[in-house]
């Protein structure tokens, strides 16, 4: 059941700029890294020295927990949207189909979505980093896949509670207002503490033990998702 | 068993302190077109919404296919095409998109699309956009997803509001082929009397959330009174002539109004008028019309 919604919204998701979205995050995040690179570029050799595909990494992954809960904001309202605009709910959920397979399709869409950002983002860098001319044979695939990747496991809470919010609440204004806030957070979060969960996203790169800061992300978006899943199915449809 | 395809038992539903809807007995019969009557903010949405489990009823019974909607939901909705209040539609892709969209949820053949789009008289426009497309097209499409799982009971919440006289009869006339060439019993609201009066076979009126009269359109006629109007010379004593045969009337001018005569009465005051040499002018009679009679029926409740 939740396989054939997907496929709904995948039909549904076509011509509302969404794709657009999901493009322009990671090519505007290398395209800002090829601007530092392509200016500064002997200056960055001398601090990075041998390991320049490491710098160009750390330079990245300043801006990847901001751009994923701000995505993870964007994309659930977009994709809600597609159902408010024109009183869709309704229609849909008066099809033979349970609710809990339409919150999971929405949350699997947003997810697959934003996996595909974090993938384009890899295969950024990495054309980033040849077109610098770093040495081919030392692509840190692996760091470059989990640059994108750990850091959604640790923000998964906040596409969570974002999507909740919006699918619940025709008025989108909320929901990102509080998703741009929760973002903001984020980037200060370190300075709270490692262990409050907006900071998850940052730590599952940066801190000792990324996959145990990536797992709690995980569970809290799985638990999250699965109460408003909950609260979706016994709502009444205005 | 029975032969209903929905029967609600004392259904409720409040918010608040308010209720929608109240004590709400409905009774729809296989191959019925029922009309589904009241003003507006009766509780007609509001007990639609219920059928289709949108909307959970605070107390009562609801059954649709002699199955209970909270336990069958998914076995009744499979059965169900409805179109709520107003059109849904994904106005960025076109009709046969927004039914494809539809049918990856339903499961049911691509030809489906074809056929409901026929149906409704859309295949020309089927490429459009549906954001450019007029609300009577709109409504048709609303249609159109409502028929694309082959249902047997259509649910259609005031498919005419906001249309056209043109678009109001195409929808009448798509909306009386459903039980004779599909099988399909049809659940249709509307705050006009005179629209549901064309097509239903059957009618609820509705208010304040409350039933008020659920019959056949046959009985409803068949109830509703007419009168006897005399334009004669001589009023006065045309109505004391009148008296004498039993026929007692009201006089405004020279009119007289009689209750309801059978024509061997109306024959026979008229041949004694004639007698004595009244001059009648017009022998009218005067159908009270349904709308009346819906009118009597929901203005009663706003006096209470």
């Amino acid at each position: 059941m939740t396989g054939r919604a997907l496929s709904s919204d995948w039909l549904k998701i076509r011509g509302k700029g969404i794709w657009f979205l999901v493009f322009l995050a990671p090519i505007g995040l290398t395209l800002m890294q090829a601007l530092n690179f392509g200016l500064r570029l002997d200056y960055l050799k001398g601090i990075y020295g041998d390991n320049l595909w490491n710098g160009l990494l750390e330079n990245v992954i300043v801006f990847v927990p901001l751009a994923l809960m701000l995505g993870a904001t964007i994309l659930s309202s977009m994709i809600a949207n597609v159902e408010h605009e024109q009183g869709s709910w309704k229609q849909l959920l008066a099809m033979p189909i349970p609710r809990p397979a339409v919150y999971l399709a929405k949350f699997l869409l947003a997810c697959i979505l934003l996996v595909i950002s974090c993938l384009l983002l890899t295969a950024g860098i990495v054309i980033l980093g040849l077109v610098f001319g770093f040495n081919a044979g030392e692509i840190p695939w692996i760091q470059a896949f989990k640059l994108g990747l750990l850091p959604l496991a640790g923000a998964l809470p906040v596409l969570s509670i974002e999507l909740w919010l919006t699918m619940v609440t025709k008025n989108q204004a909320l929901p990102v207002t509080l998703g741009i806030v929760l973002a903001i957070t984020g980037m200060f979060s370190l300075s709270i503490s490692p262990s409050f969960p907006l900071a998850w996203a940052q730590m599952a790169w940066n801190g000792p033990n990324p996959f145990m800061y990536a797992g709690m992300g995980l569970a809290a978006g799985i638990l999250i998702m699965l109460l408003g899943m909950m609260h979706f199915g016994r709502k009444d449809v205005a | 068993m029975s032969d209903n395809i929905i029967q609600t038992a004392n259904l409720w539903k409040t918010y608040r302190d308010r209720a929608a809807v109240r004590e709400l007995d409905l009774h729809i019969k296989k191959g019925d077109i029922y009309g589904f009557l009241g003003p507006n903010g009766a509780g007609k949405t509001t007990t639609i919404r219920m059928l289709l489990g949108l909307i959970k009823p605070t107390k009562g019974v609801i059954r649709v296919f002699d199955k209970d909607i909270r336990k069958d939901r998914m076995d009744i909705l499979r059965r169900v095409g409805s179109l709520v209040e107003y059109p849904s539609y994904y106005g960025h892709l076109n009709a046969v998109e927004n039914l494809e969209a539809l049918r990856r949820i339903l499961n049911v053949p691509k030809s489906r699309i074809a056929e409901v789009l026929s149906i409704v008289d859309l295949t020309r426009d089927a490429k459009r956009s549906v954001k450019g497309y007029s609300l009577g097209m709109k409504q048709r499409l609303g249609i159109a997803s409502a028929l694309l799982g082959q249902p047997e009971l259509l649910i259609l919440d005031e498919p005419t509001n906001g249309l056209d006289p043109a678009g109001i009869q195409e929808i009448r006339e798509l909306i009386k082929r459903m039980p004779l060439e599909h099988g399909i019993t049809v659940l249709v609201s509307s705050h006009l009397l005179s629209e549901v009066e064309q097509m239903a076979s059957r009618v609820g009126i509705i208010r304040e959330g409350k039933m008020v009269l659920q019959d056949t359109i046959a009985n409803l006629h068949s109830q509703t009174g007419s009168s006897i109007r005399l334009t004669v010379s001589e009023p006065e004593e045309a109505m004391k002539l009148a008296r004498e045969q039993g026929q007692f009337g009201q006089r405004q001018g020279s009119e007289l109004t009689f209750p309801y005569m059978d024509n061997s009465a109306i024959a026979l005051l008229v041949r004694r008028l004639v007698e004595q040499d009244h001059a009648i002018y017009r022998v009218e009679e005067h159908r009270q019309s349904l709308e009346d009679l819906f009118m009597r029926v929901i203005g009663e409740g706003a006096m209470v």
